[in-house]
This record gives structure tokens, C-alpha cells and sequence, in this order.
């Protein structure tokens, strides 16, 4: 007969078996088939550059929008705008962060994780931790090179606008974290995780974010737009409306409540994946 | 972990660090972003803000420690007492300290000054502490401006420095080695341009910006010392009477460039309003040089430059060439030196 006493304190922490389950995840995540889908949707930002960037060096006067010239620092305001906030990150995370858990059940594979002597809610743990720095560690870079072949058209010095940079990568990161979080939840906790996630980030939150009130402050995009620190660009009518009702939380208030929403949506997702009976379908 | 995905890690982290030590650089060395160079121009035309009605530019060291500048110095022994003044005040030698000096001059709507607010961005060697405390002697008070010092002093007390313009001056060193002084407004221009770079959404940006002045800078680009502008500008701030502007050919804008190594070797060159404008404006340059050529006849050692003037363009260009050569210094400085006493 076995000691239940001694089983307990055989039984490893979360966050040591968060570590191993993380371990496991990150090769898994990268060269899985969906990372091939990342890299052209990384590769993409960094393509487009270079094609900026010789275009601006065999034409002289530059881009012009509107016929007024435009400065490399603005283009790459424009392209972490367009390309980055509004639509890599939410789409990482929706991708990412809603097959978390999903994945194994697809595959059938949960019932090995679950059959470990290590709390459920590891699993979950690892499999952010590793989101986290699967999609950090493709999308920064990416960025940092987006950076330096965009903001020396024009004239515009990569010193002046290095501090800019890094408030860049730091949202970046900021808003993997909280959309991996709220999709890790969305993942845990529906059955059709996907659908739901593409409509939160791409109907809700933009749609949301268009009218006046109080509506907006359960979007994680309101408070990524306070941590912006580049111009929204007023590239349609969309943009235009949400330039009128441009109402930006402090960064402070900012950082607080995405800090909030990742610690509370993984508590949530954590808990679900603890209570919830996976059905395995034959 | 696997080989390859550590591998990726590795990669990553590198492009990072790479990123990150690059731009760390950048930002507290400060070098340039790499693009001025087929912009056109001298770096400092960053700072110089858009609107610039004229710009005009001076490769200082090229120019003295050229084979003309030696020459004139045996030719014409002029006296050097306030080159001496201002480097016992300043510090500053002119002929070794600076490199190049890029001047602008900008509209001012709300000042009385004719020709609107003016800059000058001097790169070289400067006793900064010196500098500062000769500014304070008379009166400047420095302030502090988006984390630059502002040396700025009343108007009053530099009338007669800025030759009797109204209109606030300042100094501030924006980066080692590059002073810039001239109109308050301007300065702070200057280091907003400098700390924020081109942002045009935000309304700042530099002259670089400005495809039609940066066409004319391109096209002098190889000249070591050039002015380009809007006549038409120069023109409406100029408060002439308007008889006297109506006499004045309808030039838009203007280019003037020269190369000073062993002589000089220049272009005039005007854009006019209209193609008739143009060869109206032609027909007057060269009955001027007509007469020119005919009053050197007698004077064989002109007449090498008067054969060089040459004007051409067409459409609305109008373009003046000219080259001095070497031995009509020599003959200014032996027609100087006749009358002069020899020395013992």
C-alpha cells in the first residue's frame, strides 16, 4: 500500500513541471506545421522592407504620401501599426493560444500529459511559456529588422528612434502575452476555440473600439493602443473614426490591467483545465 | 531541447543582441542612418526645418586650405586682427577649427526681420565651456530645451552681432562638434529635428523633406560651397517698393555653386515663372556678357574668364557658368601690391 503522504511530496511543483512541459512544447511549436504559416506571416514584414528599402535607393526623392515626402521613422509607425498590433499579434494569439490545449485533444495526446504525476494546470503553464517565447522570439527579431532597413529612409537616424524601438518590442511582447492569455483561456474552455477567437479579435475588438463608452475597456487592443508610441495612421475610414474617438488609458493603467488580464485569464484557463473532463473522440 | 531548436534560439537571441548593441550605439555615439548620402546635401540638412526659404552650404576646411586661399594670403597680406579677437574670445580659429557651416534662412510671419529667421549649423572643434561664457558675459542666460543647453540671449544685446535684426538668437551645441546658432525658434527646431527625427504626421520635419529644394541641393552636390532657394520668397519679404519689384526678372528659384581649389569655378542658375520669363531673362544675360567681353578686349588676362562665362538652359532654366582662373588673382595681387610700399 502506498503512503499518500509521501506520493504528495513525490509529486513536483507547478512551476518545475510547468518548466518541463515548456521543455517539451517549445521544439514541438517551432517546427510544427503551423510555424511554417508564421514564418510567412513574419517573413513577410521583413520581405516587404527590403522591396521599401531598394526602392527608395534606386528612386531619389523618396515616398510620398499624399505628396508629401515620408521619413522612414514614419513608415515603420505605419508598418508596427498596421502589420503588427492589428494583425500579427491577435492572429498569434488566436493561433497559438486557442491550440494550447486544444491541439492535444485533436490529437488525442492530453491523456499522456494528464497521466503525469504534475498538476494539470502545468501543462497549460507550459504550453503559454512556450507560446510565449516562440512567437517573442520569431516576432522581435523580425521587427528589429523591419527597424533597421525602414527607419534610415528618409534620412531618419536610427539613434533617435532606438528608444522607440524598444517601447515597440516591450508592447510586442506585451501583447503576446495578454492575447496568448485570453485565447489560452477561449482554448480551455469552448469547443470551437478558433472561430470564437478570430471573431473576438477581428469583429469584437475592432468593431468595439469604433463607438463611444465603456464597451472598449474588454478589449486587450484599447490598452495596447496606450503603449503605442507611433502616430495611428489614418490609412481609411475605419482609422478615421478611431482617431475621433481616440480615448487612450495611461501607459500605468495600461500595463496594470493587461498585467491583470494574463494573471487572471491563466488563473481562469488553469482551473478550467483542472475541473474539465476532456472527451476524447474515437 | 532539441539541436535545432536551440540552434533557433541561439539565432534569435543573436539577431536581438545584435539589434539592441547596434542601436545602443546609435543612439548614445550617434551615427548617421547611412541615407543622407544619396539624399543629397550635408547631414546638418536634418535640422534644417522644411519650410527653408534659403540654404546655403561652405566646405570651410576645403576651402582654406586651398591652393587659392594660400595664394590670396601671399597675394593679399590682409590684416587677420579680428580673425585673432574672435579666437582669443571664442576659441575658435577659423581657418583649422571649422569643417563646414550649412546656413538657412526661414520664413518668420510674426517678425519684422527682411529676409525672415536665419540658422547656421558650424561643424568643427569647439571650446564649448568658452564659448558659453563669453555668451554669458553678454548677457545670454542658457536654458534647457528637450535635453540640450540653450544659450539664448536678448535681443537687444546681439543687435548688433545679427547686423540690427530683430529677433531672438540662441547657441546650442546640438551634438559634439555641431554648434548651431541664429533665431531661438530655429535652434529649438534644430534639436527637436535631431532628438525626434523626420515625423511629419507630428508636423516636424527637415528640409529634406522637401523634394524641390532637395532636387537643386542634388544637383550642386559636388560644389564646396552652394546657395539654393526661393527667389520668389526673398522676393515678397523683401519690402521693396513695388516699382522696383516689378523691374525684377520673375525668378522662382535660384542656385548658386562654386568649387574653390586652385581658382573658382561657378554656376548661376535661376528658374523663372514661364519659358518667356526664361529667355527674357536670357536675352538680358547675354547682352550683359556681350558688353562684358567687348570692355576686356584690352586686357588680355580677363580674358581667359570671360571666355568661360557661358549662359545656357533651357525651358525655364536659365544657367550662368563661369571659371576663374589662378593667374587673375596673381594679377589682383600685383595690382594691389603696386601701389603699396616695399617693405624694408
Amino acid at each position: 500500500m502506498s503512503d499518500p503522504g509521501r506520493s504528495a511530496a513525490a509529486t513536483p511543483g507547478v512551476l518545475p513541471s510547468a518548466v518541463r512541459i515548456f521543455d517539451l512544447s517549445l521544439g514541438q511549436m517551432l517546427w510544427s506545421r503551423r510555424s511554417v504559416f508564421l514564418g510567412v506571416l513574419l517573413g513577410g514584414p521583413v520581405l516587404m522592407a527590403i522591396a521599401l528599402r531598394i526602392v527608395d535607393t534606386l528612386h531619389a526623392s523618396g515616398f510620398k504620401v499624399n505628396g508629401a515626402a515620408i521619413g522612414g521613422s514614419a513608415i515603420f509607425g505605419m508598418m508596427v501599426w498596421l502589420l503588427f498590433i492589428r494583425f500579427i499579434v491577435p492572429v498569434l494569439g488566436v493561433f497559438y493560444g486557442t491550440s494550447l490545449i486544444a491541439d492535444e485533444v485533436d490529437d488525442k495526446t492530453i491523456t499522456y500529459l494528464f497521466t503525469r504525476p504534475i498538476p494539470r494546470r502545468s501543462v497549460l503553464l507550459g504550453k503559454y511559456l512556450a507560446y510565449l517565447a516562440c512567437t517573442v522570439l520569431l516576432v522581435l527579431p523580425s521587427v528589429m529588422l523591419v527597424f533597421f532597413l525602414i527607419v534610415p529612409i528618409g534620412g531618419g537616424g536610427i539613434g533617435e528612434a532606438f528608444p522607440s524601438l524598444l517601447a515597440d518590442l516591450g508592447m510586442l511582447a506585451v501583447g503576446l502575452a495578454s492575447y496568448g492569455a485570453v485565447f489560452a483561456l477561449v482554448g480551455t474552455m469552448l469547443k470551437r476555440p478558433l472561430v470564437v477567437g478570430l471573431v473576438f479579435a477581428f469583429g469584437w475588438e475592432p468593431a468595439v473600439l469604433l463607438f463611444p463608452g465603456y464597451l472598449k475597456r474588454l478589449t486587450v487592443a484599447y490598452y495596447m493602443q496606450a503603449l503605442v508610441t507611433h502616430e495611428m495612421p489614418q490609412d481609411s475610414a475605419i482609422s478615421m473614426l478611431l482617431q475621433v474617438f481616440h480615448e487612450v488609458p495611461s501607459v500605468t493603467t495600461s500595463l496594470l490591467c493587461l498585467a491583470t488580464t494574463v494573471a487572471l485569464t491563466l488563473w481562469l484557463a488553469g482551473r478550467a483545465v483542472e475541473r474539465r473532463e476532456y472527451v476524447l473522440e474515437q | 531541447m532539441t539541436t535545432r531548436t536551440r540552434y533557433f534560439v541561439i539565432v534569435s537571441l543573436l539577431v536581438l543582441g545584435v539589434g539592441m548593441g547596434t542601436g545602443l550605439v546609435a543612439y548614445y555615439v550617434g551615427f548617421p542612418a547611412g541615407a543622407q548620402g544619396h539624399r543629397g546635401g550635408p547631414a546638418e540638412l536634418g535640422y534644417v526645418p522644411r519650410d527653408a526659404s534659403v540654404i546655403a552650404f561652405a566646405n570651410v576646411h576645403e576651402i582654406m586650405t586651398s591652393e587659392l586661399r594660400q595664394k590670396l594670403r601671399r597675394a593679399l597680406p590682409m590684416q587677420e586682427n579680428g580673425q585673432q579677437e574672435l579666437q582669443n574670445q571664442t576659441g575658435i580659429n577659423i581657418e583649422t577649427d571649422i569643417d563646414t557651416v550649412v546656413g538657412c534662412l526661414n520664413p518668420d510671419p510674426g517678425s519684422t526681420n527682411t529676409p525672415g529667421a536665419g540658422m547656421v549649423l558650424a561643424r568643427g572643434r569647439f571650446d564649448e565651456v568658452k564659448i558659453e561664457s563669453l555668451m554669458r558675459e553678454h548677457g545670454a542666460h542658457v536654458e534647457d530645451y528637450n535635453g540640450k543647453r540653450v544659450i539664448a540671449a536678448d535681443t537687444k544685446d546681439v543687435a548688433d552681432v545679427v547686423h540690427g535684426q530683430a529677433g531672438s538668437f540662441a547657441l546650442s551645441f546640438i551634438e559634439p562638434g555641431l554648434a548651431a546658432i541664429g533665431s531661438t525658434k530655429l535652434i529649438k527646431s534644430a534639436i527637436d529635428l535631431h532628438k525626434a527625427g523626420n515625423n511629419p504626421q507630428a508636423g516636424l520635419e527637415s528640409v529634406t523633406g522637401n523634394d524641390e529644394l532637395m532636387n537643386l541641393v542634388r544637383s550642386v552636390d559636388n560644389a564646396n560651397a552652394w546657395a539654393v532657394g526661393r527667389f520668389d520668397a526673398l522676393r515678397t519679404q523683401s519690402h521693396l517698393p513695388a516699382n522696383v519689384l516689378s523691374q525684377i526678372p520673375a525668378i522662382t528659384w535660384f542656385v548658386v555653386s562654386g568649387h574653390v581649389n586652385g581658382g573658382v569655378r561657378g554656376t548661376l542658375r535661376a528658374e523663372a515663372r514661364d519659358d518667356e520669363s526664361a529667355n527674357n531673362l536670357r536675352d538680358v544675360v547675354r547682352g550683359f556678357l556681350a558688353l562684358a567681353k567687348l570692355g576686356s578686349g584690352a586686357k588680355p588676362e580677363l580674358q581667359a574668364m570671360m571666355q568661360s562665362l557661358e549662359v545656357s538652359g533651357s525651358g525655364k532654366t536659365v544657367s550662368l557658368s563661369f571659371a576663374v582662373p589662378a593667374e587673375v588673382f596673381d594679377m589682383i595681387g600685383a595690382v594691389v601690391n603696386k601701389g603699396k610700399p616695399a617693405l624694408p
